[in-house]
């Protein structure tokens, strides 16, 4: 049968999407090590991977919302909402630890997005509108309920900075000073094995690829179409919640107007990693390789001595390029 | 064959007082291929909602091997064997065949985990059962829609079916593919699983059924045997009225310019050296199965496919058509074949659907758009083509097949069009408005203009076309004056062809 033998090759073309993707990361790197060494070393590698964690986090929680056909624009939201709640309360009760912080913060991100997830799957609105109004009533209840006064190195709880400068291990410099794997990254790889996991060898994971794929399809075969949507939000609200915690433990210091604006390079790495921004496709390998991609880009700007700014606009243009190769893709592979 | 799969016991169903199905008797053998006909609204989708439990009939009981069920809910029905497959097929494009084809019974299994060796194995066995071999794990979406066809029927098999009930399912493939998914189930047959067929393309319907029900407005008109019937009686039998099957009058004259020649036109991979010339008046048939370039040429007609090389020659000079905007411009309209797709704005009313191609006219001289101008306008042509309709405010959705197209029509005529083009402009309509359309078309002939007219179905270009194009693989194979064929040469010819590009 020629349909089965053409399909092969378009499978094959899809898979190399990552490979390509890989080969990208790889040449970039070199380059910007040619024009500046101390780029590809193991210290600044490490350091990469400590600082893009809590951005691959969201990544995947946005991965997953993507793959159910769905989006989500208030993570940053829930991921600050979460971390400024819960420097606050570690503050005020003065309970000073980490697993309590990561209680909070994903209380916080498991409420709001259980929120999302009711609002969408009851009322049935398309997700972009609902979760863009309830990111600005996520954040606007935290501004003026929580407060807007930023919780400052001094102020914020030792466990944050301890946890903060956790490594799993540690290698000293012969010429002194130390470095080594944060257990942020540790972190992130973990969730990313879950989310696969969840993805791959259960049934939730694959009802999401499938109301993805046919949203009513997926209602004919007797799906919980409901149920499954609340999961997606839920499961999100709590990785932002993480991730809101990471992001105070590496920079020492909540502001509640930070990550709030930022939804655009996260759903950069996934869209780049070739999830299909109309829903059923992608990997979570994709998008640990967009993360990739976008932190490597970005940190390389600085490296090569051009001003922070020049981010937005690469990573606006990589939204758009990835968004149309891959339509342009999917065009074509209908057309032979 | 001793007891039948299914018997259906006067069964009535009313809607807001209206009788939906008005006491239906039927009855389906096991392994028996039926086939269920009928017009729109003659309560075939009822009949099938009822037989899976979906919708409750009001009267009448209906009895699925041996029992008797008075109140059949949708998983009795599924327990006794019967499957549906929607038209839409209801298929997961982003999922593995493999998966596809197991998910139903994992969900029922109600497993949390997936053991993928599993999925593989139940979507391996029943592939065997149907004798044909789909790669497993492909993705639904790259597979043709023959073969996602058989994706949906072994889903239906997993859960034990007795009793295939498919929504018309030839619509989409080729005649290739149709042969093939005959053959399919005549395998369920030799397994004694029945079909129930609902078609609306009658000279399929001959081909497979060995029985076929008839219904109309709700009543049936009879259960007949296949070889009983012809396309006459049949499409007799469905509208109850006597069908003009006059042939169209062409009178040529010579003195006439060609309207249109198309001269060497070739697109790699689509068509080759296409040559043809519609003359005013005229109606020109172009006949091919799915596949054999027919609508691509169309499409370059109208400026949406270019072609790699060939002259286009409007009233003898050559044009270049790059997009429908040009192709308006010299007078070609288009009529697609997915009208719902790409015809029509269905969530608009009928009177945006019929302004939208002249918007100019309607301008104010403040260049707004001056709303009793477009009533008027809309109105002159719904009333010009009689379309049945309660109101201009309609949203297009809410029209029958045939309105619809008539809705179509109107937005082109409104263009003023010198050469019309209609691919497959009768799909999906019942028989009395066919006859309508196949009316409304011979007048557009009259008035001078040149209609393409692209189908599938001999006996519509036959008796709607003064000459006939026969396609295959992409290229013209005949040409041929309808005088010198009898439908049945035609259909040999197209078949024959057919066939051969299977090659």
């Amino acid at each position: 049968m020629t349909g089965t033998i053409r399909s092969n090759q378009i499978q094959k073309i899809f898979s190399q999407n990552e490979a390509y993707l890989s080969l990208i990361i790889v040449a970039y790197s070199i380059l910007v090590t040619s024009l500046n060494p101390s780029f590809l070393s193991f210290e600044n590698l490490l350091d990469l991977g400590k600082s893009s964690a809590s951005l691959g986090i969201m990544a995947i929680g946005v991965f997953v919302v993507l793959l159910s056909g769905g989006i989500d624009m208030s993570f940053t939201a829930i991921a600050i909402s979460g971390q400024y709640i819960a420097a606050n309360v570690l503050i005020a009760s003065g309970i000073d630890n980490i697993y309590f912080a990561f209680l909070i913060s994903c209380m916080v991100g498991l409420g709001l997005g259980a929120i999302n997830g009711l609002i969408i799957s009851y009322f049935r609105i398309p997700t972009f509108i609902v979760t863009l109004g309830t990111l600005n009533v996520f954040h606007g209840i935290l501004l003026t309920v929580v407060g807007t006064k930023a919780v400052n190195s001094a102020q914020l709880p030792d466990c944050f900075k301890k946890f903060g400068a956790t490594n799993v291990f540690t290698i000293v410099k012969p010429e002194g000073g130390s470095y080594g794997l944060s257990i942020f990254t540790v972190i992130f790889i973990a969730l990313a094995l879950l989310t696969w996991f969840i993805l791959t060898y259960t049934r939730l994971g694959r009802s999401v690829y499938a109301i993805g794929g046919d949203m009513e399809a997926a209602k004919r075969a007797g799906l919980n179409v409901f149920s499954i949507q609340f999961f997606i939000y839920c499961y999100v609200g709590i990785l932002a919640g993480i991730a809101g915690v990471l992001h105070v433990s590496l920079i020492r210091y909540s502001n509640p107007t930070y990550l709030v604006g930022s939804e655009l390079s996260v759903i950069a790495p996934v869209v780049l990693g070739g999830t299909r921004i109309t829903g059923g496709s992608g990997t979570v390998i994709g998008t640990i390789l967009g993360v990739a991609m976008i932190t490597l880009l970005n940190n390389s700007l600085i490296l090569i001595g051009l001003s922070s700014f020049w981010q937005e606009f690469f990573t606006g243009i990589i939204v758009a390029i990835s968004v149309s190769l891959s339509s342009y893709q999917i065009r074509k592979s209908m057309m032979i | 064959m001793a007891e039948d799969f299914l018997t259906i016991k006067n069964v009535s169903k009313f809607y807001a007082g209206v009788r939906a199905l008005d006491s239906v008797d039927m009855s389906i053998g096991r392994g028996e291929i039926h086939c269920l006909v009928g017009e729109n609204g003659s309560g075939k989708s009822t009949l099938i909602k009822i037989i899976a439990g979906v919708v409750k009939p009001d009267e009448g009981e209906i009895i699925i091997q041996g029992k008797s069920y008075k109140n059949l809910r949708p998983i009795d029905s599924i327990n006794e064997g019967i499957q549906v497959i929607y038209q839409d097929l209801s298929l997961f494009p982003n999922l593995s065949v493999a998966e596809n084809i197991s998910l139903n019974q994992l969900i029922e299994e109600k497993k949390k985990i997936i053991n993928w060796k599993e999925v593989k194995n139940i979507a391996w066995d029943v592939l065997s059962i149907i004798k044909k071999e789909l790669d497993l794990n492909e993705k639904v979406e790259n597979i043709s829609i023959a073969n996602k066809q058989l994706v949906a029927i072994c889903r239906a098999l997993i859960r034990n079916a007795k009793l295939i009930i498919m929504d018309e399912p030839t619509t989409a493939i080729t005649k290739k593919e149709i042969d093939k998914l005959l053959s399919v189930i005549l395998d369920l047959k030799e397994r004694g699983i029945s079909t129930l067929f609902v078609s609306h393309k009658l000279s399929e319907v001959l081909q497979i059924a060995e029985k076929v029900t008839v219904l109309r407005d709700g009543k049936k008109v009879g259960d007949f045997n296949a070889g009983e019937l012809n396309y006459d009686t049949l499409s007799f039998y469905m509208s109850g009225k006597k069908i003009d099957h006059s042939v169209f009058d062409y009178k040529e004259d010579s003195e006439q310019k060609t309207l249109l020649e198309v001269k060497d036109l070739s697109k790699k991979g689509q068509f080759e050296d296409i040559s043809f010339k519609v003359k005013p008046g005229e109606i020109v048939g172009m006949i091919g199965s799915l596949g054999s370039g027919r609508t691509e040429v169309a499409l370059s007609l109208f400026g949406l496919n270019k072609p790699n090389s060939g002259t286009i020659f409007v009233n003898e000079q050559p044009v270049k058509i790059d997009s429908p905007r040009k192709a308006v411009s010299l007078g070609i309209s288009y009529l697609p074949e997915d009208r719902l797709n790409q015809g029509l704005f269905l969530r608009q009313s009928i009177q945006n659907n019929i302004v939208v191609t002249n918007l100019k006219k309607l301008l104010s001289k403040f260049r707004l758009i001056n709303n009793s101008k477009k009533y008027q306008y809309a109105k002159t042509w719904v009333d010009e083509l009689s379309v049945n309709v309660p109101s201009l405010e309609v949203a297009v959705q809410a029209l029958s097949g045939g309105n619809q197209q008539r809705v179509v029509i109107a937005k082109w005529l409104a263009t003023n069009p010198k050469i019309f083009i209609l691919d497959s402009p009768t799909v999906g309509i019942d028989v009395a408005s066919k006859s309508n359309i196949h009316n409304l078309i011979r007048q557009l002939a009259k008035n001078s203009i040149g209609v393409i007219m692209i189908s599938d179905e001999v006996p519509e270009i036959v008796r709607n076309c003064n000459r006939i194009l026969v396609m295959a693989d992409g290229r013209i194979v005949r040409e041929v004056n309808t005088i010198d064929i009898t439908e049945d040469e035609l259909f040999d010819l197209v078949s024959s062809n057919s066939k051969n590009s299977e090659g």
